[in-house]
């Protein structure tokens, strides 16, 4: 009687399967099939070339770079969210006057489109005419032109990635301090513990299941970072600052090599899936039970 | 007493400089949307005058208030259907840990990390067949497929803090699934869906790229298309893209404001336990 | 810590004390407002019309002349203009052959949608093209695929008191040696010589566009052949990028050119701190309205040495075709019709302030009118198709637009890179043919 009851509830989960069939799997199964062709995106005619696509990825320059950019963007921006969110949560976490004013502040910009964010931050970065560039001549120097430089655009789409979801991690972890009991400090304080002590020793390892969750939801963003970096960037100069979802676009449409494309569409989702399982099975191994 | 105030003159200082830091994008977007284009002043200064000639722009000629129905309605359905779907199909995740759910769990992880892009052109065609383009099914059913992995995964981690004991009860008083499900679960989930609602309704809100294939008549026109069209390639009129991008932002912070509350809770209870 | 925390706020305050700005004095424009017309749309059909004109004048213009379509005919028209993904949408719809009736063809009315495009041969005007774009928009065996309400003559614009400033007369700039001699004199009245717009990469693309003809196809029959025909050695194409790089290293672009985007070009030139621009003479509309008080004028491409011709670039522009598989084959010809009406085609020429590209149609080109009359039809002046849409395989602006980058980029082996990454393009696109 009861297993059969707990097959019953089985049910629940159909409709969200057949969406992900229809509309992800079978879309998905096709795209892998056009990575197999030589299609130009929009010609009615395509010809298979077996696995020349692949072979191609692997040894074009341009992919390097934008397997090491969307590492880059992904691992920073989750370090940085989640050591800037925690110390955002435990500052918040202390009693003062107008905290809920700063925790607002804080997870405001997550509500701007990716997109507009990056058209925003362009009026702040720009040469001419940008708000950062009028500091730096106020101060007496001359002004730079930071997103020319990729190694500086990187580190800008990064810190602005980082800055806007910041609050996600922030909200996480707050979450998360709200269940560590109080009486492991008050014991903590007895025994003369100093308040790093006290992180490491009750804070931190409590912290485990947010700091997973945290670290997961924001590597797949990061890994999957597009719109920012269209809005900032467009990929360049050159190809220098492209993630490889931002190449599977430009060679999608621009470049008419979709079949190309493709594949390095499906080579970025083995990357996202191999990267985050790693990530996962790590936390799986720390994560301590309350 | 002396040393207390003198740790708080230090957290206020923190306190202000964050403030500073995460106010600066919404900062430029106010000070350009109220600026007139002809005003060349730095883009640190607010405009000394009242000026909305851009505001007005935004809602007339890029058909702005249209744009705020579409989207309005689009994500409102689509976050409903999240909500419902989404609970729907954590329940069993949750409640029943066998290697099948195990398998479907992991499946629906998997389905986070495709990149939309590269299904977007077959997913266009499929659309097309089945004459979803242009519609608001067509662009609810994408938003919703993409996000009730964020969903389901909020919601299954919550549920699994849940006692069992009522549905026991439930059931002992001969309530089949569907009814536990609705009269029991639904009822307690209600923090957690103050998480779901804002972070998917923000995507939702802010969706372009399904947007962007999907709805090409401007009768459909979404809020972020509205806006990306003020920004695209040739148009000279910055002011007015940051016009209507103050428009496009403020409802979400709206809804923020007022679910925020329970939206800490929330998180409290799925994304840490 | 503390210190840093003080130092911050007071920078805070000195720019928040910097003050308000003050209400600056607008020009006076006179906005035409058009008024929504109640549309007395007759029949059930509504033709979907995709176009990628920007510009607010222009777009407005095409609403209204939609509207009067549909009060004339009772035929419904929605026209939209999806902005700068406009060529990425008509890829998706090709690729599932859902096709608006009719859209802009943009310069790929043979190269890119013949397959899915109507030939206009039978319609009257077909007999009307001007014989300076007939080549480019037909096919092999005579296809007419495009009707040209107007036609691109595009060379460089320039800014004439900038350049009259430095002392420059455009009439002396035969070859790239003169152009560079001039680029020296507007640097050295502390000047941009040449304005980009990197972030727009399109920019790029139109920079190598337009000086790849002058070095590798004018007059040199071998070349073009070679291009076409795929044996094109691609270590010719050195020229053509070292003439960037020497730019780049002489200082002639602006300091932001890898990141300004095209606006900022527009501002550049209409506020005379520029002299020239690599862009069709489009652009200079969008300058006046920014400044309707400078001066503007548009020059043929120098040539590589002196004995040869310079050179002027012809193309679609706004350019309307017509789709094979329309439910509504009969409503879209009356549209076509429409649009090729002498009045309604010159209205539409005017507001873009180009010629007309059928030789029935007279249009207004405003303060561009005496540049047109000096230039058309002028023996001295090489009338040459776009470089990538004559003889670059489809696919290759691309290629175009991010080389153009690279080469500014400073990177080490930039140009070598750049000329790698066209050779390698070329070669497997037109293995692709």
């Amino acid at each position: 009687m009861k297993v059969q009851k707990k097959a019953a509830i089985n049910l629940f989960y159909i409709p969200a399967i057949v969406l992900f069939l229809v509309f992800v799997i079978y879309p998905f199964l096709h795209g892998i099939r056009i990575s197999f062709t030589n299609w130009n995106g929009y010609s009615q005619t395509m010809k298979f070339v077996g696995i020349d696509n692949y072979v191609r990825l692997f040894q074009d320059a341009n992919v390097r770079t934008a397997l090491v950019n969307t590492l880059v963007y992904g691992i920073a921006s989750t370090i940085i969210q989640n050591v800037l969110g925690l110390a955002y949560a435990l500052f918040l976490n202390t009693k003062f006057k107008g905290r809920s004013i700063v925790r607002t502040v804080i997870y405001m910009p997550v509500m701007i489109a990716p997109l507009i964010m990056g058209y925003i931050m362009y009026f702040l970065f720009q040469y001419d005419g940008g708000a950062l560039n009028d500091i730096i001549m106020l101060l007496g120097h001359e002004p730079v032109d930071l997103l020319a430089n990729s190694s500086a655009a990187i580190a800008i789409i990064v810190m602005v990635n980082s800055l806007q979801f910041v609050g996600v991690s922030m909200v996480i972890y707050l979450a998360g301090l709200q269940n560590v009991p109080n009486m492991y400090y008050e014991a903590a304080m007895l025994d003369g513990a100093s308040s790093w002590q006290r992180f490491k020793h009750i804070t931190f390892p409590l912290l485990m299941p947010a700091i997973s969750s945290s670290t997961i939801l924001n590597l797949i963003g990061g890994l999957k970072l597009f719109d920012l970096v269209m809005a900032l960037t467009s990929g360049g100069p050159g190809f220098t600052t492209h993630s490889l979802s931002t190449l599977v676009t430009n060679q999608y449409f621009s470049a008419q090599s979709a079949g190309y494309a493709s594949a390095i569409g499906i080579f970025a989702f083995l990357l996202i899936m191999v990267v985050s399982n790693v990530v996962m099975k790590f936390f799986d191994k720390r994560e301590v039970d309350v | 007493m002396q040393n207390k105030k003198k740790s708080n003159l230090w957290k206020y200082c923190l306190a202000i400089f964050i403030v500073f830091i995460h106010i600066i994008p919404i900062y430029m977007v106010i000070g350009l949307a109220f600026k007139s284009p002809y005003d060349h002043s730095s883009r640190w200064v607010l405009p000394g005058y009242f000026y909305l000639k851009n505001i007005y722009t935004a809602l007339n000629k890029s058909g702005m208030l249209l744009a705020l129905k579409n989207t309005i309605l689009i994500t409102g359905l689509s976050i409903i259907l999240i909500v419902v779907i989404g609970a729907m199909a954590a329940y069993p995740i949750s409640r029943n840990k066998s290697k099948l759910n195990k398998w479907i769990k992991g499946f629906i992880m998997g389905v986070m990390m495709i990149p939309p892009l590269s299904i977007l052109v077959p997913l266009y065609s499929f659309m097309a067949d089945v004459g979803g383009i242009n519609t608001y099914w067509g662009i609810i059913v994408a938003l919703v497929t993409f996000q009730l992995p964020t969903s389901i995964f909020l919601y299954a981690n919550f549920i699994s803090t849940i006692p069992v004991a009522l549905e026991e009860a439930a059931a002992i008083d001969g309530c089949g699934p569907i009814q536990t499900f609705f009269r029991i679960i639904m009822p307690q989930l209600k923090p957690v869906t103050a998480s779901v609602i804002i972070i998917t309704g923000v995507f939702c809100w802010n969706n372009y790229q399904f947007a962007l294939y999907l709805l090409q008549s401007p009768k459909v026109k979404t809020v972020t298309l509205a806006i990306a069209g003020f920004f695209s390639a040739d148009a000279a009129n910055m002011n007015g893209a940051a016009a209507a991008a103050f428009i496009g932002i403020l409802p979400v912070i709206v809804l923020f404001l007022f679910l925020q509350k329970y939206f800490i809770q929330g998180m409290v209870d799925s994304a840490v336990k | 810590m503390k210190k840093l925390v003080v130092t911050m706020l007071i920078a805070t305050m000195a720019i928040a004390s910097a003050g308000c700005s003050k209400a600056p004095e607008e020009p006076k424009t006179e906005t035409t407002e058009t008024t929504a017309k109640k549309e007395k749309q007759e029949t059930d059909v509504t033709l979907e019309f995709l176009y990628n004109l920007n510009g607010e004048a222009i777009s407005n213009e095409v609403q209204a002349v939609c509207e009067q379509f549909t009060e004339e005919t009772g035929i419904g028209v929605e026209a939209i203009m999806p902005g700068s993904n406009f060529s990425d949408i008509m890829k998706t719809r090709m690729a599932s052959n859902q096709l608006p009736d009719v859209w802009t063809t943009h310069g790929w009315a043979v190269a890119r949608y013949a397959e899915y495009l109507e030939p206009l041969n039978d319609f009257g005007f077909a007999d009307h093209i001007s014989s300076s774009i007939e080549e480019q928009i037909t096919d092999k065996d005579g296809n007419l695929y495009t009707l040209p309400i107007d036609m691109d003559l595009t060379g460089i614009i320039y800014n004439v008191n900038v350049l009259e400033e430095a002392g420059v007369n455009v009439d002396d700039l035969k070859t790239w040696d003169d152009f560079n001699e001039a680029c020296k004199k507007v640097k050295s009245i502390g000047k941009t010589p040449i304005q980009m717009g990197g972030k727009d990469s399109y920019t790029f693309g139109n920079l190598m566009d337009f000086i790849a003809p002058t070095f590798i196809t004018n007059e040199d029959e071998a070349n073009q052949e070679a291009l076409l025909d795929g044996s094109f050695d691609w270590s010719k194409w050195n020229v053509v990028v070292d003439q960037v790089a020497s730019w780049n290293a002489e200082g002639y672009f602006n300091k932001d050119a890898v990141t300004a985007d095209f606006m900022t070009g527009v501002k550049a030139l209409a506020a005379e701190e520029a002299a020239f621009m690599f862009h069709s003479a489009s652009g200079i509309s969008e300058i006046y309205v920014q400044n309707p008080d400078t001066e503007m004028g548009f020059m043929p491409l120098p040539a590589r040495e002196d004995g040869l011709k310079t050179s002027l670039m012809t193309g679609e522009h706004f350019a309307i075709g017509m789709s094979k598989t329309t439910e509504h084959p009969e409503e879209a010809k009356k549209f076509m019709e429409f649009m090729a009406r002498e009045d309604i085609c010159a209205k539409l020429a005017t507001k873009c302030g180009m010629p007309s590209g059928l030789d029935n149609v007279e249009s207004d080109t405003g303060r561009l009118e005496p540049f047109y009359e000096k230039y058309t039809n002028n023996a001295e002046i090489l009338n040459i198709p776009y470089f990538d849409r004559k003889y670059l395989p489809s696919g290759m602006w691309n290629d175009l637009c991010v080389t153009g980058g690279t080469i500014l980029s400073g990177q080490d082996n930039a140009t070598e890179e750049a000329v790698t990454q066209m050779k390698n393009s070329y070669e497997e696109k037109k293995a692709q043919e």
